[in-house]
């Protein structure tokens, strides 16, 4: 955490923040979509397979920008964070392929809770070191 | 940042894993592998040992006349006890005095009349699952048949549905045949309690034959074997069981996902055994069953599984046979295929089992190998080449259905797009010839039918078909949160006709709509 004060302002920094964000972002139309497939919206198939592959991508996207944060800063903690979430986003997506709701249900819903933590984290840290702690 | 700080960051996030770690873990523990279909009953009398009783064979109906082509039946619908269990008097309502009723064998081309007579307690309405029949003998719900000392008493007759056209005590219903061979089969499909009725013996088998198909050379006569799988539940007085409510339709709620029996039936014998030559059978599969879905294996004594040739599905032949280890089987669907028993040794047995059932649902039959045989059967590489090319751009419309869980009456309900059954309201009008893609999802498992015609599985979330979903089907399974696509030309005859979840539970609680051909 004493690295936290200087990676504040590094790009790698700024650069993660910006991928966590958009990962929320992508994330949350997951249940959107699903809700529209199982309402009968067809197409909330389609989109929630094409959000699937987003937010995976995402995901791995994050881990490569973890990874030089922690090189660059010398910060391992987002990428440990990270490597859970990837972890969980890829059993989550290969539980949905195989129709396994009992573990895509819950699995879901405690990704998106972990990566809504993260985000919090990284602009909060941000927001404290802004203010010239 | 302090010491306490990242001591209560690790706690809250330790927390959070912790609660996300208990969830998992409960639906692990909870999910039931495999799924269940529904609530199951336990029978209170002692249950026979397997393989024991031999397999029944319906006796084959003979027409009572023959008028310019047209072949008579007549079925009288009547109460009857049985010894199902040894030992054991259960009451049955039947098709002419046994569960299963008589087999219709009809030719294509050749029209066929049935006159149903109906000397049960209870109005009747028959529906020939898969038949493209004129919609005047399709079965509709309330097209009842009603008993003759107990006429016009029952809240649906003609109140709610002007168009219904009942009858007292008999009916002639016509089936033109004029469609592809398959196995179809006969059941009550009367509004509000279809489910009971089919649970207490309304069931029987139609086939369909034609010369091209006999020219295959596929196994025959005694080789070729119709297998009605249907559970049941006996109560300690040998009754059927059945968790109906007092006085009203529906079931009582711990069993409104579907009703299932611990005892399987084949052909109304619990878990039979049937005696075979060491040579190939063809084995026309159908589950009877209101709930219970089956994934089936051939396994030898030495635990060997033999291949399951898949040669047919609900609408007759496929084009080329499909081999298959395991075949599901959802209520309502027909599997046509050809087994070969050449590879087993004389005196050994074959099980039928169900990897879906535990205990004593997982065995289904058996069959004994009793001795070798000559077999100048053979299962040809191309079976048919009339099967429909229809193309997703030959669709002039695409429709989108839910199937799922919702309220309806104050009570539970199974619903299509979030309303429950009414006679009175179109929900589907399509024109007579419109080639059409219907894209289903449901809530849990839904086997969704389609009356008078037959469709082709387009895809399954969003990918491939399975390769059980081959050829021409009239009902499809679709799985928990599964949406699928399905292709097919509505042609043959304009009127009412009816789509529906063939979970006999769910289709007595809502699940079905109406589908009007003009």
């Amino acid at each position: 955490m004493d690295t936290a004060v200087d990676s504040g302002t590094r790009p790698s920094w700024w650069v993660y923040r910006a991928v966590v964000s958009a990962h929320v972002v992508v994330i949350s139309g997951q249940p959107v979509f699903a809700g529209v497939l199982l309402s009968g919206g067809y197409d909330g198939l389609r989109l929630h397979a094409a959000g699937a592959n987003a937010t995976t991508s995402l995901g791995y996207v994050q881990l490569v920008v973890a990874i030089v944060v922690w090189v660059r800063a010398r910060r391992a903690w987002p990428f440990l964070a990270t490597l859970a979430l990837v972890a969980a986003e890829t059993v989550q997506y290969f539980a949905g392929m195989a129709g396994a709701l009992w573990l895509h249900l819950p699995l879901g819903v405690a990704t998106i809770a972990g990566l809504v933590v993260q985000f919090v984290d990284v602009w909060r840290r941000s927001l404290r070191e802004a203010g010239g702690e | 940042m302090s010491e306490i700080t990242r001591r209560r960051v690790l706690g809250i996030g330790g927390g959070l894993g912790l609660v996300a770690f208990t969830g998992l873990t409960t639906a692990n523990a909870l999910t039931r592998r495999p799924a269940r279909t529904g609530a199951e009953l336990t029978s209170e009398v002692p249950l026979p040992p397997p393989f024991q009783i031999p397999l029944p064979l319906p006796r084959t109906l003979r027409p009572v006349g023959t008028t310019g082509g047209t072949d008579h039946y007549a079925i009288t619908q009547r109460e009857t006890t049985a010894e199902i269990i040894p030992g054991v008097r259960t009451p049955l309502w039947t098709y002419d005095g046994t569960f299963p009723g008589p087999t219709i064998e009809a030719r294509r081309g050749r029209p066929v009349t049935v006159t149903h007579r109906n000397e049960l307690p209870v109005p009747t309405v028959v529906h020939l699952h898969g038949g493209r029949t004129p919609a005047s003998s399709d079965g509709y719900p309330t097209d009842l048949v009603l008993p003759r000392d107990r006429p016009m008493e029952h809240p649906h007759a003609g109140m709610r549905d002007p168009r219904a056209v009942q009858t007292v005590l008999t009916r002639d219903y016509t089936f033109p045949t004029d469609q592809r061979p398959t196995m179809l089969w006969y059941h009550d499909h009367r509004m509000d309690y279809t489910a009971p009725a089919i649970w207490r013996g309304l069931a029987g088998m139609h086939v369909i034959r034609d010369d091209a198909e006999e020219a295959l050379g596929l196994p025959a006569g005694p080789r070729e074997l119709h297998l009605m799988i249907a559970d049941r539940a006996f109560a300690a007085d040998g009754t059927l069981h059945y968790p109906a409510l007092r006085g009203r339709p529906g079931v009582q709620p711990e069993y409104e996902a579907g009703v299932l029996g611990d005892v399987i039936l084949v052909n109304g014998a619990p878990w039979p055994v049937h005696e075979v030559d060491a040579a190939r059978h063809r084995l026309r599969l159908l589950n009877a069953s209101n709930a219970r879905h089956y994934e089936l294996e051939a396994v030898t004594d030495d635990g060997r599984r033999l291949e399951l040739v898949q040669i047919g599905a609900d609408q007759g032949l496929l084009a080329n046979p499909v081999v298959h280890r395991t075949l599901p089987l959802a209520p309502a669907e027909r599997y046509d295929v050809v087994v070969d028993f050449s590879g087993v040794r004389v005196g050994s047995r074959v099980r039928l089992v169900n990897r879906l059932g535990s205990g004593r649902t997982r065995a289904v039959m058996a069959f004994r190998v009793a001795r070798r045989a000559r077999d100048d059967s053979r299962v040809p590489r191309v079976l048919a080449r009339d099967i429909p090319a229809w193309r997703r751009s030959d669709a002039v419309r695409v429709r989108d259905f839910s199937f799922r869980a919702g309220r309806m009456n104050g009570g539970h309900g199974w619903l299509i797009d979030g309303r429950p059954f009414d006679p009175a309201r179109t929900d589907v009008t399509v024109r007579m010839g419109d080639v059409e893609v219907w894209r289903m999802v449901a809530d849990v498992h839904h086997p969704v039918h389609l009356h008078l015609v037959g469709f082709k599985v387009l895809s399954r979330a969003g990918r491939r078909p399975h390769p059980h979903d081959a050829g021409l089907k009239d009902t499809i399974s679709l799985r928990p949160g599964e949406a699928a696509e399905i292709i097919t030309r509505f042609d043959g005859y304009r009127g009412r006709y009816l789509f529906h979840c063939h979970n006999a539970e769910h289709e007595d609680m809502g699940m079905m709509a109406n589908l009007e051909v003009t």
